[in-house]
């Protein structure tokens, strides 16, 4: 290992990098997008006074946070296909990519919601007393009340949960999915530059959370104001 | 007699196995003002919360101007608009401007036009001396500015009954008397006030009636020279003893 090492791995490995980084980056933001509706979904449902919605909110959210997200990847990538062929007789295919999306979605969106039923139950019980007792119901209360004191709470949690699925995109290398790690084991599996290449997908991870936690914690002193 | 704004019969409410009230039978008269004294953990506040349904009662009924607000199928919300509430902790809206704190409830409801909303909430603030706060985040105001505000909020509402639930328990002493004089000047206008106090001064220069209240039942109830200077019942007796 040497600084020509260095050179070649940037010279050549950089381009798949940046491939690599190109998918992690659309998967992660499709995910999160979707996650985001799933998890106000979710967290709706389990605020309802509607017992048996609680339950199945309550119910996917412990299937998601009890399973390790590898196996959840391979349960959507290979197991269910194989249960929808065999009850519909069908060759049913899913795509990597979507299997990707559908499981990183799934496995957001209910940390999501934990995060904004957190986030509204810790705003002050007085908050909604105040807005009831000037008459006012429960969903505008709720909407124009409690909603953007939550959302302010959040914030912080919602953007260490974008750096976690952000991160945790690698374990779809498992099932795979042509992203960053994908593209550095396949560069290093013909090059063996090891310590370079992953050195090198190591730093993009560092250089793309830290834009991240920056924009955030500038985003929390805004919000402070 | 006056009219009977709030006539509260049978009056039960427990949490879980603890009961909090035991059966209150109270009348509030039109513009009367009714102060409730007792311990704490006698059960006044609980009480001054079921008039407007802010905790739900076990048993007993509660008539707003004629209309029950215990039946299942109650109009809350209406009842409400008209009685206004001030709380301990003042409850301020913490992210809307202190006007905005008091123009949103009406303009929400569409009882008042912004512009209404505005003028009326300005009149409001400048009652309670703060109208150069409005801009103001309630962060940035003191705890007996925020209480002025909260109850200028509640009087935005256009009520004709205000409740007040310790209003100046959670205040630094020299911030009492504003918040006092500016309750004071609403009794002398004819407001029909309830409220639970351990302002005894207060209770007792401006009160129409003191009601004492210990262990979930009304002890004692009359004018404030009765109670409050000859008082009948030992338990009176002895929390007076301790809090005069």
């Amino acid at each position: 290992m040497g600084l020509a090492e260095l050179a070649q791995t940037f010279d050549e490995a950089w381009p798949l990098l940046l491939g690599g980084l190109q998918m992690t980056t659309f998967v992660t933001v499709l995910s999160l997008f979707l996650a985001l509706f799933l998890g106000i979904f979710t967290c709706l449902m389990n605020m309802s006074k509607f017992a048996p919605l609680r339950g199945i909110a309550k119910f996917y959210i412990w299937i998601i946070r009890g399973t390790p997200m590898l196996v959840q990847g391979f349960y959507v990538y290979f197991a269910l296909p194989q249960l929808i062929q065999l009850v519909t007789g069908t060759n049913f295919r899913i795509d990597v990519v979507t299997a990707t999306v559908f499981t990183m979605t799934l496995n957001a969106g209910a940390y999501m919601s934990e995060i904004f039923r957190g986030s509204i139950q810790s705003v002050d019980k007085g908050q909604m007393e105040a807005a009831r007792s000037l008459g006012v119901g429960y969903a505008p209360s709720m909407a124009k009340i409690i909603i953007p004191q939550a959302i302010r709470i959040c914030l912080p949690s919602l953007v260490n949960q974008v750096i976690i699925t952000l991160k945790d995109s690698t374990i779809m290398y498992a099932i795979g999915l042509p992203e960053i790690m994908n593209q550095a084991k396949v560069y290093v599996g013909r090059t063996f530059n090891s310590f370079s290449t992953y050195t090198l997908v190591a730093l993009i991870f560092l250089l793309v959370t830290s834009l991240l936690m920056v924009a955030s914690s500038a985003l929390e002193k805004r919000i402070r104001k | 007699m006056a009219e009977i704004k709030i006539k509260v019969t049978g009056l039960k409410k427990s949490f879980g196995a603890n009961e909090v009230l035991k059966g209150i039978d109270l009348e509030v008269a039109q513009g009367e003002v009714m102060c409730i004294i007792g311990p704490s953990g006698s059960g006044k506040s609980t009480l001054l919360r079921c008039l407007n349904r802010l905790e739900e009662v076990t048993s007993g009924e509660i008539l707003v101007d004629g209309e029950s607000i215990t039946a299942p199928g109650a109009d809350v919300d209406s009842i409400r608009q008209h009685m206004g509430m001030v709380f301990q902790q003042f409850n301020l809206f913490p992210h809307m401007s202190v006007l905005e704190n008091l123009t949103w409830a009406p303009v929400q409801l569409k009882l008042k036009t912004p512009d209404e909303a505005k003028a009326k909430a300005m009149q409001l603030l400048d009652r309670v001396g703060l109208a150069e706060k409005a801009d103001a985040m309630p962060r940035s105001l003191s705890g007996g500015q925020q209480q002025r505000v909260a109850i200028a909020r509640a009087l935005c509402m256009d009520p004709d009954i205000m409740l007040f639930d310790e209003p100046t328990s959670a205040l630094d002493p020299e911030m009492v008397c504003e918040v006092l004089d500016v309750m004071r000047e609403l009794a002398a206008e004819g407001m029909t006030m309830v409220c639970v106090t351990h302002e005894m001064g207060f209770a007792h220069d401006v009160a129409d009636r003191v009601v004492f209240v210990d262990g979930g039942v009304i002890c004692e109830q009359g004018t404030p020279a009765e109670v409050l200077d000859h008082p009948q019942n030992e338990r009176t007796k002895s929390f007076l003893s301790k809090v005069l």
